[in-house]
């Protein structure tokens, strides 16, 4: 018995992971690179360097997956697909950038300021997703893609014009004072960002088990019939939902220019894709939000390994990025059956 | 036609750890119509759909014409001539019924073009044949179920279906539909077809069956031949022996009733109107008083779901005139402060409506009371809490679920009902809205259900029962509106109210109806 499920489980996984080597081979080989050598430039790539100077970066594009996935878990479980949240990482890092170099006053303050106008201006875009459809019945799945483009031009132009850094003349704000920057931890190059979206992280799945917001929300997703014969105020649970997701969105924005960036720069937020990974992870692990985090750290060493795989091996990134797409699409099916928990939401209780 | 048999031998089902069906062992013969009873969970569901080839067996084995057959789809169990009517049509609404019907089986024209004349020929030749009444050309959408269950039947016939298997299908039609279905069944029957029959009312199957099978727990506990010629006393001797073997022991006590004065108003209407799809809703008054059961009879689809839903507050602004509920004016108040005001409701659709499937029991057992003590602190539920409430529902309510953790679809559907009914009833509101509370729920919980609702009419609630079911209405009801067409087309008092007049009335005022 339990070996059958043994022999079966790792048949599945040769199901997925044969192919996948073959066209991982297949791929390197056509770019014209020794795989063995690809293959060791790639994990140096995303977990070497000196003084671990690759997993660190890893670690970082990690924290910013995983808060945009957390971003989209929140409202994918209550049934609302808010797929904007690349337009409300933008705006909240716009928002940062915009009082951390500009307003005055004592860093910690300003800081704390910055943070607090990046969520707000997500929180604010998302409910627009979201009064869109309550109000004039755009599906939030529209709405909310469509926002993203209004974002991401009102960040350029904000930079373009208005608020362009002129010594660079590159689109971007000026850059903070070194005193506003999110600290590093000790001795290495990595900010503390990555620490705060794993607090986050853990108060949201909190929120999603524990509390009686969190419940309603995720009943309201599994159906909303029931949700509204059971007296739920729907439309507010949406909204607020929505606003928490925005929220985390904005943060995450604010996090990459506060620690990473230090200013905001066209395209900074839009370009690595961390809000569409971020979504990708969230489906991949099927909603089970105990395993977001893995997924958001196995895309981000995905990326930061192509990168290591470009420079070394001369394997061009838009290899890795095929093999990751072919990834996606394998292990999807795979994870959707064997996940524990998958398709029914994690937190049962 | 070459006739069909089936059987099932020694057949075991195991989900998971639990065991749906313990080596059943099931002769289906041409010409005679089998029914198989039980109640929910006991099986039935689970052994039709083994033969049907939804469900592969754990262990034993499945004949069809004396074959030894592993079917491993409904396509394969068609194939094979067997025809299956699900409790829930599985018709395409927006299509007529022609194309429904050829579905999957469509007669080719070449040129990858189906052949409609032919099929159309072949459908009004099989109607006719079976004397059943179908209009080719109707959109399934505007038919009544009882004609949507003659479409499905036509369907499992155009397919060359020998072995029919219907799964509960009175459960939604009017007395005078389930006259007709019978009828055809039994021409199907006497004309060489063999007949599975799924059903919860014994009264059915002293009607129609010619061999009845009764399930508890997965295994077959009697399996015994009708007479045609029983006399009365034999019949009810019959029946009791039935219930008793699909219980596993004693009869559910008939309901007492006391008779007692109503009380005050407590949910008034007053030209109360609105929409429910292309029928309008009143207007209409109806006033409901503390401690009377206050059905709403008429068939399906006459406007009571309109009624239910403005009465609830699901639809607010769609809804003019005015309604109070413990003297308030909640006109225009949605679900939430009516429900602040003590109406409870327990919708029709449980599976949708009544209950989150994917959610645990626990969590749906508690969801009118979060914000209540316990239940939550601060803005934390109180997950145990709200496990020992689900616990003492399930012991109360005799709730067959593995536990307040396990997840509502795991429940069979009269369990899930159960639950529902619970949770509302615990609530102790002053209103509570039933919408048809025992749809697919077995005796024992019928009898659980209608005890429950005549207890709380006792101490003084007041209930409004929206039912189709004659059986139910007549058993609880102090007083019956009958609506029809949007409108309330008549009222009874308990003590003139005849099975013949409400029959009657449901359909319109003319005739009477057989019962």
């Amino acid at each position: 018995m339990t070996a059958a499920v043994v022999v079966r489980a790792l048949r599945r996984a040769a199901g997925v992971t044969v192919p996948l080597a073959l066209l991982a081979w297949l791929l390197i080989a056509l770019a014209g690179a020794p795989p063995g050598e690809a293959i060791d430039a790639f994990l140096r790539g995303a977990f070497g360097g000196r003084r671990h100077a690759y997993l660190l970066s890893t670690l970082s594009r990690a924290g910013l997956i995983v808060g945009m996935a957390m971003a989209a878990w929140l409202s994918f479980r209550a049934g609302l697909f808010n797929i904007g949240g690349e337009g409300q990482l933008v705006l909240g890092g716009l928002a940062a950038a915009v009082v951390a170099v500009h307003a005055p006053g004592p860093a910690p303050l300003v800081m704390a300021w910055a943070v607090l106008a990046a969520m707000a201006a997500g929180a604010c875009w998302a409910m627009l997703a979201g009064a869109l459809e309550l109000a004039a019945g755009v599906p939030l799945l529209i709405g909310s893609l469509l926002l993203n483009y209004p974002a991401s031009f009102f960040a350029s132009w904000v930079v373009g014009h208005p608020l362009r850094d002129l010594a660079s003349g590159l689109p971007q704000t000026d850059l903070i004072v070194n005193e506003r920057w999110l600290p590093n931890f000790p001795g290495t190059r990595l900010d503390i960002g990555v620490a705060v979206i794993a607090i986050v992280t853990i108060a949201v799945i909190a929120y999603g088990a524990t509390t009686t917001h969190g419940l309603r929300a995720r009943l309201n997703g599994l159906s909303p019939a029931f949700a509204r014969a059971s007296g739920f105020p729907v439309r507010r649970l949406a909204l607020q939902t929505l606003a928490g997701s925005g929220a985390l969105a904005g943060l995450v924005g604010a996090l990459a220019v506060l620690g990473l960036h230090h200013r905001y720069s066209d395209g900074m937020l839009v370009q690595p894709l961390y809000a569409w990974t971020g979504i990708v992870a969230v489906l991949l692990v099927a909603l089970v939000p105990w395993a977001v985090p893995l997924a958001g750290f196995f895309f981000a060493a995905l990326a930061t390994g192509a990168a290591g795989m470009e420079r070394t091996a001369e394997v061009p990134r838009e290899i890795a990025l095929i093999l990751q797409a072919a990834i996606i699409l394998f292990v999807a099916g795979y994870t959707a059956r064997s996940v524990p928990g998958a398709r029914d939401d994690g937190d049962a209780h | 036609m070459e006739s069909l048999g089936a059987s099932l031998s020694e057949v075991t089902v195991r989900f998971g750890g639990q065991v749906a069906v313990d080596a059943l062992s099931l002769d289906i013969h041409p010409g005679r119509v089998h029914a198989i009873v039980g109640e929910n969970g006991a099986g039935k569901s689970t052994a039709v759909n083994v033969l049907f080839g939804l469900i592969p067996p754990s262990e034993g084995e499945v004949r069809i014409g004396g074959a030894v057959r592993r079917l491993r789809s409904p396509r394969d169990a068609i194939d094979a001539g067997l025809g299956m009517v699900h409790q829930h049509f599985t018709l395409v609404d927006s299509m007529s019924v022609l194309e429904n019907v050829v579905l999957c089986a469509e007669p080719d024209a070449g040129g990858g073009l189906v052949d409609f004349a032919a099929a159309r020929a072949e459908l009004v030749r099989l109607a006719e044949r079976h004397g059943i009444r179908v209009d080719p050309d109707a959109r399934v959408a505007q038919l009544s179920f009882g004609a949507r269950q003659n479409v499905e039947i036509v369907k499992a016939l155009y397919r060359d279906a020998r072995l029919l298997v219907l799964d509960e299908p009175t459960a939604v039609l009017t007395p005078r539909e389930i006259e007709a279905l019978f009828a055809m069944l039994r021409r199907l029957r006497d004309a060489g077809r063999a007949i599975v029959l799924i059903t919860h009312k014994l009264d059915e199957v002293l009607a129609i069956a010619d061999q009845v099978s009764v399930l508890r727990k997965g295994r077959l506990v009697a399996s015994r031949t009708l007479a045609a010629d029983m006399d009365a006393g034999a019949r009810r001797e019959l029946r009791d022996a039935l219930g008793r073997e699909i219980v596993g022991g004693e009869l559910p006590t008939p309901l007492m009733r006391d008779p007692r004065p109503r009380g005050e108003v407590v949910m008034r209407a007053t030209g109360l109107s609105g929409r429910a799809g292309a029928m309008r809703l009143g207007p209409l008054q109806l006033a409901l008083h503390a401690g009377e059961i206050l059905a709403v009879a008429g068939v399906a689809g006459n406007g009571q779901d309109a009624l239910v839903r403005a009465l609830v507050g699901l639809e607010p602004r769609a809804v003019s005139g005015r309604l109070t509920l413990a003297g308030r004016d909640v006109t225009a108040a949605g679900v939430a402060q009516r429900r602040a005001l003590g109406l409870c409701y327990v919708p029709e659709d449980r599976q949708r409506a009544g209950l989150a499937l994917q959610a645990t029991v626990a969590e749906n057992a508690s969801v009118g009371r979060l914000g209540g003590a316990g239940f939550a602190r601060g803005p934390f539920l109180g997950r145990g809490h709200m496990r020992r409430f689900a616990e003492s529902l399930i012991r109360r309510y005799r709730i067959g679920v593995r536990g307040p953790r396990a997840r509502a679809r795991t429940m069979s559907g009269g369990n899930q009902q159960k639950l529902v009914v619970a949770r509302e009833l615990e609530l102790g509101g002053v209103v509570t809205i039933v919408e048809n509370p025992t749809w697919g729920v077995d005796i024992g919980a019928i009898a659980t259900v209608h005890r429950e609702l005549m207890a709380m009419r006792d101490a003084g609630q007041a209930i409004l029962l929206v039912s189709s079911e004659l059986d139910e209405v007549l058993a609880l009801a102090d007083r019956t509106l009958v609506m029809s067409g949007g409108a309330v087309v008549a009222e009874f008092d308990r003590d003139d109210t005849t099975r013949q007049q409400l029959g009657a009335a449901m359909i319109g005022g003319g005739g009477s109806v057989a019962a």
